[in-house]
Protein backbone atom coordinates (compact mmCIF):
# COMPACT_ATOMS: atom_id res chain seq x y z
CA UNK A 1 0.00 0.00 0.00
CA UNK A 2 2.33 2.53 1.18
CA UNK A 3 4.99 1.34 -2.02
CA UNK A 4 1.82 1.94 -4.04
CA UNK A 5 1.55 5.12 -3.00
CA UNK A 6 5.04 6.22 -3.67
CA UNK A 7 4.56 5.42 -6.98
CA UNK A 8 1.18 7.50 -7.63
CA UNK A 9 2.74 10.49 -6.23
CA UNK A 10 6.00 9.42 -8.17
CA UNK A 11 4.13 8.62 -11.07
CA UNK A 12 1.75 11.70 -10.34
CA UNK A 13 4.89 14.38 -10.23
CA UNK A 14 6.80 13.27 -13.22
CA UNK A 15 3.24 13.79 -15.85
CA UNK A 16 3.12 17.81 -16.39
CA UNK A 17 -0.87 17.17 -17.68
CA UNK A 18 -2.42 15.93 -14.47
CA UNK A 19 -6.54 16.30 -15.65
CA UNK A 20 -8.67 16.20 -12.96
CA UNK A 21 -10.39 12.98 -14.29
CA UNK A 22 -6.88 11.32 -13.31
CA UNK A 23 -6.55 12.29 -9.95
CA UNK A 24 -10.35 10.50 -9.20
CA UNK A 25 -7.51 7.71 -9.56
CA UNK A 26 -4.77 9.25 -6.58
CA UNK A 27 -5.63 6.87 -3.75
CA UNK A 28 -4.23 9.29 -1.16
CA UNK A 29 -7.50 10.87 -0.56
CA UNK A 30 -10.67 9.56 1.69
CA UNK A 31 -12.96 7.40 -0.82
CA UNK A 32 -16.29 9.03 -1.58
CA UNK A 33 -17.63 5.28 -0.71
CA UNK A 34 -20.44 3.61 -2.20
CA UNK A 35 -23.06 4.79 0.61
CA UNK A 36 -24.98 8.58 1.36
CA UNK A 37 -23.25 8.58 4.53
CA UNK A 38 -19.52 7.42 3.41
CA UNK A 39 -20.71 10.25 0.95
CA UNK A 40 -21.64 12.85 3.32
CA UNK A 41 -18.52 12.34 5.19
CA UNK A 42 -16.31 12.34 2.22
CA UNK A 43 -18.09 15.63 1.54
CA UNK A 44 -17.33 17.03 4.90
CA UNK A 45 -13.63 15.90 5.05
CA UNK A 46 -13.79 17.72 1.61
CA UNK A 47 -15.20 21.05 3.41
CA UNK A 48 -12.67 20.76 6.41
CA UNK A 49 -9.57 20.30 3.95
CA UNK A 50 -10.70 23.53 2.05
CA UNK A 51 -11.11 25.40 5.23
CA UNK A 52 -7.69 24.03 6.37
CA UNK A 53 -6.62 24.84 3.28
CA UNK A 54 -7.70 28.71 3.47
CA UNK A 55 -6.26 29.32 7.13
CA UNK A 56 -2.68 28.24 5.80
CA UNK A 57 -3.10 30.77 3.01
CA UNK A 58 -3.80 33.62 5.57
CA UNK A 59 -1.27 32.88 7.71
CA UNK A 60 1.52 31.59 6.01
CA UNK A 61 0.52 34.77 3.17
CA UNK A 62 0.68 37.46 6.16
CA UNK A 63 3.92 35.99 7.64
CA UNK A 64 5.47 35.60 4.16
CA UNK A 65 4.82 39.23 3.43
CA UNK A 66 5.64 40.72 6.45
CA UNK A 67 8.72 38.96 6.78
CA UNK A 68 9.64 40.31 3.06
CA UNK A 69 8.53 43.75 3.92
CA UNK A 70 9.73 44.58 7.07
CA UNK A 71 13.34 42.78 6.16
CA UNK A 72 16.34 44.43 7.94
CA UNK A 73 17.93 45.14 4.67
CA UNK A 74 15.02 47.82 4.39
CA UNK A 75 15.95 49.56 7.53
CA UNK A 76 13.13 47.50 9.31
CA UNK A 77 13.40 47.99 13.49
CA UNK A 78 11.88 45.45 15.27
CA UNK A 79 8.70 47.44 17.28
CA UNK A 80 9.19 46.01 21.22
CA UNK A 81 5.59 45.72 23.35
CA UNK A 82 4.80 43.16 25.67
CA UNK A 83 1.01 42.56 25.57
CA UNK A 84 -2.20 43.77 23.51
CA UNK A 85 -5.30 42.75 24.86
CA UNK A 86 -7.25 43.17 22.03
CA UNK A 87 -5.43 41.03 19.59
CA UNK A 88 -5.17 38.31 21.66
CA UNK A 89 -8.89 38.51 21.62
CA UNK A 90 -9.23 38.82 18.11
CA UNK A 91 -7.40 35.67 17.86
CA UNK A 92 -8.87 33.77 20.16
CA UNK A 93 -12.13 34.44 18.76
CA UNK A 94 -11.64 33.97 14.67
CA UNK A 95 -11.11 30.22 15.65
CA UNK A 96 -13.88 29.64 17.59
CA UNK A 97 -16.08 30.77 15.28
CA UNK A 98 -14.55 28.30 12.84
CA UNK A 99 -14.73 25.56 15.00
CA UNK A 100 -18.17 25.86 15.21
CA UNK A 101 -18.71 26.70 11.41
CA UNK A 102 -16.90 22.87 11.04
CA UNK A 103 -19.12 21.77 14.07
CA UNK A 104 -22.06 22.01 12.44
CA UNK A 105 -22.22 19.81 9.55
CA UNK A 106 -20.08 17.48 11.43
CA UNK A 107 -23.10 17.31 14.28
CA UNK A 108 -25.16 16.61 11.17
CA UNK A 109 -23.23 13.90 10.01
CA UNK A 110 -22.52 12.07 13.04
CA UNK A 111 -26.59 12.21 13.96
CA UNK A 112 -27.13 10.95 10.93
CA UNK A 113 -23.84 7.75 11.48
CA UNK A 114 -25.32 6.98 15.31
CA UNK A 115 -29.40 6.66 13.81
CA UNK A 116 -29.35 2.47 13.71
CA UNK A 117 -33.10 2.73 13.79
CA UNK A 118 -35.35 0.72 11.39
CA UNK A 119 -33.06 -1.72 10.19
CA UNK A 120 -34.10 -4.22 7.50
CA UNK A 121 -31.32 -7.06 8.60
CA UNK A 122 -29.18 -7.30 11.46
CA UNK A 123 -25.72 -8.89 11.35
CA UNK A 124 -23.81 -9.47 14.34
CA UNK A 125 -19.82 -9.23 13.71
CA UNK A 126 -17.52 -11.04 16.58
CA UNK A 127 -13.60 -10.24 16.38
CA UNK A 128 -11.88 -13.40 17.07
CA UNK A 129 -7.63 -14.06 17.06
CA UNK A 130 -7.36 -13.77 13.82
CA UNK A 131 -10.77 -14.16 12.13
CA UNK A 132 -13.93 -12.61 11.72
CA UNK A 133 -17.40 -14.32 12.34
CA UNK A 134 -20.85 -13.08 11.07
CA UNK A 135 -24.10 -13.80 11.70
CA UNK A 136 -27.10 -13.33 10.14
CA UNK A 137 -29.76 -12.92 13.65
CA UNK A 138 -32.60 -13.22 11.59
CA UNK A 139 -31.75 -16.18 9.06
CA UNK A 140 -30.06 -18.54 11.46
CA UNK A 141 -26.89 -18.73 9.29
CA UNK A 142 -23.22 -18.07 10.76
CA UNK A 143 -19.51 -18.58 9.37
CA UNK A 144 -16.15 -17.62 9.79
CA UNK A 145 -14.25 -15.40 7.84
CA UNK A 146 -10.18 -16.28 7.34
CA UNK A 147 -7.75 -14.80 5.41
CA UNK A 148 -7.87 -16.92 1.85
CA UNK A 149 -4.51 -15.49 0.77
CA UNK A 150 -1.52 -18.21 0.04
CA UNK A 151 0.97 -19.11 2.78
CA UNK A 152 4.12 -18.56 0.33
CA UNK A 153 2.82 -15.45 -0.93
CA UNK A 154 2.88 -14.16 2.49
CA UNK A 155 6.70 -15.57 2.71
CA UNK A 156 7.69 -14.05 -0.13
CA UNK A 157 7.86 -17.38 -2.02
CA UNK A 158 5.48 -16.53 -4.76
CA UNK A 159 4.23 -12.83 -6.47
CA UNK A 160 1.80 -11.68 -4.02
CA UNK A 161 -1.27 -11.21 -5.72
CA UNK A 162 -3.65 -7.85 -6.72
CA UNK A 163 -5.98 -8.49 -3.01
CA UNK A 164 -2.80 -9.65 -0.56
CA UNK A 165 -4.19 -9.81 2.62
CA UNK A 166 -7.64 -8.27 1.64
CA UNK A 167 -8.85 -11.80 0.60
CA UNK A 168 -10.84 -14.17 2.61
CA UNK A 169 -12.46 -17.62 2.37
CA UNK A 170 -16.21 -16.42 2.86
CA UNK A 171 -17.43 -13.22 1.70
CA UNK A 172 -20.05 -11.05 3.75
CA UNK A 173 -22.27 -10.81 1.29
CA UNK A 174 -25.21 -8.51 1.83
CA UNK A 175 -27.94 -6.89 0.21
CA UNK A 176 -28.19 -3.44 -1.22
CA UNK A 177 -30.79 -0.66 -0.79
CA UNK A 178 -31.32 -2.06 2.61
CA UNK A 179 -30.85 -0.90 5.84
CA UNK A 180 -28.51 -3.10 7.58
CA UNK A 181 -27.48 -2.43 10.79
CA UNK A 182 -24.37 -4.28 12.84
CA UNK A 183 -24.19 -5.51 15.95
CA UNK A 184 -20.74 -5.30 16.84
CA UNK A 185 -18.42 -7.47 19.68
CA UNK A 186 -15.45 -9.85 20.14
CA UNK A 187 -14.67 -13.29 21.68
CA UNK A 188 -11.48 -12.06 23.16
CA UNK A 189 -9.49 -8.65 22.79
CA UNK A 190 -10.33 -5.41 20.99
CA UNK A 191 -11.16 -5.70 17.20
CA UNK A 192 -12.25 -2.75 15.11
CA UNK A 193 -14.14 -3.68 12.10
CA UNK A 194 -13.80 -0.92 9.14
CA UNK A 195 -14.41 -1.08 5.72
CA UNK A 196 -13.60 2.38 3.86
CA UNK A 197 -16.16 2.25 1.15
CA UNK A 198 -18.98 2.04 3.83
CA UNK A 199 -17.70 4.52 5.79
CA UNK A 200 -18.10 2.30 9.38
CA UNK A 201 -15.17 2.03 11.75
CA UNK A 202 -16.28 0.53 14.72
CA UNK A 203 -14.38 -1.35 17.94
CA UNK A 204 -15.45 -4.73 18.50
CA UNK A 205 -14.86 -5.02 22.55
CA UNK A 206 -15.50 -8.16 24.77
CA UNK A 207 -18.57 -7.81 26.78
CA UNK A 208 -19.96 -4.93 24.30
CA UNK A 209 -22.54 -4.48 21.48
CA UNK A 210 -21.48 -1.50 19.29
CA UNK A 211 -23.86 -0.76 16.55
CA UNK A 212 -22.99 0.45 13.19
CA UNK A 213 -25.26 0.49 9.91
CA UNK A 214 -25.24 0.69 6.50
CA UNK A 215 -27.52 0.90 3.08
CA UNK A 216 -24.98 0.28 0.23
CA UNK A 217 -26.06 1.77 -2.89
CA UNK A 218 -23.93 -0.22 -5.47
CA UNK A 219 -23.20 -3.85 -5.95
CA UNK A 220 -19.84 -4.66 -5.49
CA UNK A 221 -16.54 -5.87 -3.67
CA UNK A 222 -15.53 -3.77 -0.58
CA UNK A 223 -12.65 -4.42 1.24
CA UNK A 224 -11.85 -3.59 4.85
CA UNK A 225 -9.73 -4.56 7.30
CA UNK A 226 -9.31 -4.77 11.68
CA UNK A 227 -8.35 -1.59 12.93
CA UNK A 228 -7.53 -2.10 15.97
CA UNK A 229 -3.83 -3.80 16.94
CA UNK A 230 -5.05 -7.16 18.23
CA UNK A 231 -2.25 -9.39 18.91
CA UNK A 232 0.54 -11.14 16.24
CA UNK A 233 -2.10 -11.55 13.46
CA UNK A 234 -3.92 -8.07 13.38
CA UNK A 235 -2.67 -7.23 9.86
CA UNK A 236 -3.83 -10.91 8.67
CA UNK A 237 -7.96 -10.68 9.29
CA UNK A 238 -9.61 -8.37 6.39
CA UNK A 239 -13.29 -7.93 5.77
CA UNK A 240 -14.72 -8.82 2.37
CA UNK A 241 -18.25 -7.71 1.45
CA UNK A 242 -19.88 -8.59 -1.63
CA UNK A 243 -22.52 -6.41 -2.29
CA UNK A 244 -25.41 -8.06 -4.19
CA UNK A 245 -29.01 -7.15 -5.31
CA UNK A 246 -31.80 -8.34 -2.78
CA UNK A 247 -32.90 -11.43 -5.08
CA UNK A 248 -29.38 -12.40 -5.53
CA UNK A 249 -29.17 -12.33 -1.63
CA UNK A 250 -32.32 -14.35 -1.12
CA UNK A 251 -30.83 -17.08 -2.96
CA UNK A 252 -27.72 -16.68 -1.79
CA UNK A 253 -29.59 -17.31 1.84
CA UNK A 254 -30.97 -20.35 0.57
CA UNK A 255 -27.90 -22.07 -1.14
CA UNK A 256 -25.87 -21.23 2.19
CA UNK A 257 -28.50 -23.39 3.60
CA UNK A 258 -28.77 -26.06 1.23
CA UNK A 259 -24.84 -26.23 1.86
CA UNK A 260 -25.38 -26.16 5.59
CA UNK A 261 -27.19 -29.68 5.72
CA UNK A 262 -25.22 -31.18 3.45
CA UNK A 263 -22.55 -30.34 5.31
CA UNK A 264 -24.69 -32.16 8.09
CA UNK A 265 -25.18 -34.85 6.37
CA UNK A 266 -21.65 -35.97 5.07
CA UNK A 267 -20.91 -36.36 8.37
CA UNK A 268 -22.73 -39.23 8.90
CA UNK A 269 -21.31 -41.45 6.18
CA UNK A 270 -17.80 -42.88 6.85
CA UNK A 271 -15.06 -41.39 6.12
CA UNK A 272 -11.39 -43.22 4.72
CA UNK A 273 -7.95 -41.72 6.50
CA UNK A 274 -7.14 -40.80 3.32
CA UNK A 275 -10.20 -38.31 2.52
CA UNK A 276 -9.69 -37.17 6.42
CA UNK A 277 -5.78 -36.23 5.98
CA UNK A 278 -6.68 -34.50 2.89
CA UNK A 279 -8.86 -32.06 4.08
CA UNK A 280 -7.50 -32.15 7.55
CA UNK A 281 -4.26 -30.57 5.86
CA UNK A 282 -6.63 -27.70 4.27
CA UNK A 283 -8.29 -27.07 7.87
CA UNK A 284 -5.14 -26.96 9.43
CA UNK A 285 -3.94 -24.50 7.04
CA UNK A 286 -7.01 -22.42 7.17
CA UNK A 287 -7.44 -22.53 11.20
CA UNK A 288 -4.31 -23.95 13.11
CA UNK A 289 -1.08 -22.88 11.20
CA UNK A 290 -1.18 -19.16 12.09
CA UNK A 291 0.24 -20.47 15.52
CA UNK A 292 1.01 -23.74 15.46
CA UNK A 293 2.95 -22.81 11.91
CA UNK A 294 1.81 -25.27 8.65
CA UNK A 295 5.25 -27.44 9.28
CA UNK A 296 3.20 -28.07 13.20
CA UNK A 297 6.36 -27.19 14.78
CA UNK A 298 4.77 -24.31 16.99
CA UNK A 299 6.61 -20.84 18.17
CA UNK A 300 8.34 -21.95 21.30
CA UNK A 301 7.17 -20.06 24.41
CA UNK A 302 4.10 -18.97 23.00
CA UNK A 303 2.58 -21.78 20.84
CA UNK A 304 3.07 -25.38 21.42
CA UNK A 305 4.40 -27.37 18.63
CA UNK A 306 1.96 -30.50 17.77
CA UNK A 307 4.43 -32.47 16.05
CA UNK A 308 5.41 -35.20 18.32
CA UNK A 309 3.07 -33.65 21.70
CA UNK A 310 1.92 -35.37 24.60
CA UNK A 311 -1.76 -33.89 23.33
CA UNK A 312 -1.20 -35.10 19.51
CA UNK A 313 -0.30 -38.55 20.76
CA UNK A 314 -1.58 -39.22 23.37
CA UNK A 315 -5.16 -39.84 24.51
CA UNK A 316 -7.95 -39.25 21.62
CA UNK A 317 -10.52 -37.88 23.93
CA UNK A 318 -8.15 -35.43 25.58
CA UNK A 319 -7.33 -34.31 21.98
CA UNK A 320 -10.75 -33.35 20.72
CA UNK A 321 -11.50 -31.80 23.81
CA UNK A 322 -8.98 -29.15 23.61
CA UNK A 323 -9.75 -28.80 20.30
CA UNK A 324 -13.34 -28.57 20.68
CA UNK A 325 -13.11 -26.02 23.53
CA UNK A 326 -9.92 -24.67 23.78
CA UNK A 327 -7.67 -23.87 26.99
CA UNK A 328 -8.47 -21.52 29.16
CA UNK A 329 -5.54 -18.68 30.18
CA UNK A 330 -3.84 -20.10 27.22
CA UNK A 331 -4.74 -18.66 23.03
CA UNK A 332 -6.20 -22.05 22.35
CA UNK A 333 -9.32 -20.79 21.09
CA UNK A 334 -12.79 -23.32 21.26
CA UNK A 335 -13.37 -24.39 17.75
CA UNK A 336 -16.55 -25.92 18.26
CA UNK A 337 -18.35 -23.25 16.47
CA UNK A 338 -15.77 -22.15 14.34
CA UNK A 339 -15.77 -25.49 12.15
CA UNK A 340 -18.17 -28.46 11.19
CA UNK A 341 -17.67 -32.11 12.55
CA UNK A 342 -16.52 -33.12 9.78
CA UNK A 343 -13.49 -30.34 9.49
CA UNK A 344 -13.01 -30.89 13.33
CA UNK A 345 -12.69 -34.80 12.64
CA UNK A 346 -10.84 -34.17 9.75
CA UNK A 347 -7.95 -31.67 11.52
CA UNK A 348 -7.55 -33.89 14.38
CA UNK A 349 -7.18 -36.95 12.50
CA UNK A 350 -4.79 -35.01 10.58
CA UNK A 351 -2.71 -33.85 13.48
CA UNK A 352 -2.49 -36.73 14.54
CA UNK A 353 -0.69 -38.11 11.56
CA UNK A 354 1.05 -35.57 9.83
CA UNK A 355 4.49 -34.23 10.12
CA UNK A 356 5.88 -37.93 11.65
CA UNK A 357 2.80 -38.12 14.20
CA UNK A 358 1.89 -41.58 12.74
CA UNK A 359 -1.11 -43.11 15.13
CA UNK A 360 -2.65 -44.73 11.61
CA UNK A 361 -6.19 -43.83 13.23
CA UNK A 362 -9.35 -41.65 12.47
CA UNK A 363 -11.43 -39.50 14.64
CA UNK A 364 -14.66 -40.33 12.50
CA UNK A 365 -17.14 -37.05 11.70
CA UNK A 366 -19.63 -39.10 13.29
CA UNK A 367 -18.28 -39.08 16.26
CA UNK A 368 -17.70 -35.65 16.56
CA UNK A 369 -21.28 -34.82 15.28
CA UNK A 370 -22.22 -36.80 18.39
CA UNK A 371 -19.88 -34.19 21.05
CA UNK A 372 -21.65 -31.01 19.12
CA UNK A 373 -25.45 -31.70 19.30
CA UNK A 374 -25.71 -30.91 22.86
CA UNK A 375 -25.33 -27.47 22.21
CA UNK A 376 -24.83 -26.27 18.87
CA UNK A 377 -26.14 -23.31 19.73
CA UNK A 378 -24.76 -19.36 20.59
CA UNK A 379 -22.08 -19.62 22.95
CA UNK A 380 -21.79 -16.36 24.35
CA UNK A 381 -25.34 -14.43 24.45
CA UNK B 1 -12.00 53.78 49.08
CA UNK B 2 -11.55 49.85 49.02
CA UNK B 3 -9.33 48.21 45.89
CA UNK B 4 -11.14 45.00 46.29
CA UNK B 5 -12.68 43.59 43.36
CA UNK B 6 -16.56 43.90 42.80
CA UNK B 7 -18.38 40.59 41.79
CA UNK B 8 -18.83 41.68 38.85
CA UNK B 9 -15.27 42.32 38.20
CA UNK B 10 -14.40 38.96 40.09
CA UNK B 11 -17.26 37.40 37.58
CA UNK B 12 -15.05 38.73 34.61
CA UNK B 13 -11.71 37.72 35.29
CA UNK B 14 -13.30 34.13 36.18
CA UNK B 15 -14.65 34.33 32.73
CA UNK B 16 -11.43 35.83 31.01
CA UNK B 17 -9.88 32.64 32.85
CA UNK B 18 -12.12 30.47 30.85
CA UNK B 19 -11.53 32.39 27.44
CA UNK B 20 -7.48 32.66 28.60
CA UNK B 21 -7.26 36.08 27.96
CA UNK B 22 -6.64 38.98 30.52
CA UNK B 23 -5.41 42.23 30.40
CA UNK B 24 -2.09 42.75 32.14
CA UNK B 25 -3.92 45.44 34.77
CA UNK B 26 -6.88 43.25 35.70
CA UNK B 27 -4.71 40.65 36.57
CA UNK B 28 -2.69 42.92 38.93
CA UNK B 29 -5.27 44.11 40.69
CA UNK B 30 -6.90 40.65 41.13
CA UNK B 31 -3.78 39.48 42.78
CA UNK B 32 -2.83 42.70 44.89
CA UNK B 33 -6.64 42.78 46.14
CA UNK B 34 -8.54 40.11 45.88
CA UNK B 35 -9.28 36.85 47.78
CA UNK B 36 -8.43 33.06 46.20
CA UNK B 37 -11.71 31.82 47.58
CA UNK B 38 -13.93 34.57 45.66
CA UNK B 39 -12.56 33.26 42.32
CA UNK B 40 -12.57 29.51 43.24
CA UNK B 41 -16.37 29.27 44.55
CA UNK B 42 -17.06 31.50 40.82
CA UNK B 43 -15.38 29.28 38.91
CA UNK B 44 -17.09 25.94 40.50
CA UNK B 45 -20.44 27.96 39.86
CA UNK B 46 -19.23 28.84 35.81
CA UNK B 47 -18.08 25.48 35.43
CA UNK B 48 -21.70 23.89 36.60
CA UNK B 49 -23.27 25.93 34.65
CA UNK B 50 -20.86 25.45 31.28
CA UNK B 51 -21.39 21.52 32.20
CA UNK B 52 -25.43 22.21 31.92
CA UNK B 53 -25.16 24.79 29.06
CA UNK B 54 -23.22 21.98 26.88
CA UNK B 55 -25.84 19.58 27.70
CA UNK B 56 -28.35 22.00 26.87
CA UNK B 57 -26.62 22.73 23.57
CA UNK B 58 -26.95 18.79 22.62
CA UNK B 59 -30.53 18.20 23.48
CA UNK B 60 -30.60 21.19 21.22
CA UNK B 61 -28.87 19.84 18.31
CA UNK B 62 -30.63 16.74 18.86
CA UNK B 63 -34.27 18.00 18.94
CA UNK B 64 -33.20 19.86 15.92
CA UNK B 65 -32.31 16.26 14.14
CA UNK B 66 -35.81 14.13 15.13
CA UNK B 67 -33.88 12.41 18.18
Amino acid sequence: MGWKIIKTIGSGLGLTVYTATASAAWEVNLTPGVTDVSRSVFDLHMTIFWICVAIALVVFGVMFWSIFHHRKSRGAKAHHFHENTMVEVIWTIIPIIILVAMAVPATATLVQMYDTSEAELDVQITGYQWKWRYDYLDHELNFFSNLSTPRDQISNEADKQEHYLLEVDRHLVLPVETKIRFLLTSNDVIHSWWVPALAVKKDAIPGFINEAWTVINEPGIYRGQCAELCGKDHGFMPVVIEAVSKDDFNQWLADARVAEQAEAAAAERVWTLDELMQQGEQVYLRACAACHLPNGAGVPGAFPALKGSAVALGDVAAHIDIVLNGKSGTAMQAFRDQLSATELAAVITYERNAWGNSLGEAVSPAQIARLLTPSTGEAEQ
Amino acid sequence: MSDKPTLWQTLLSVLSGFFGVQSERNRERDFRNGRPLYYILTGLLMAGLFVVGVILLVRWALSLAGV
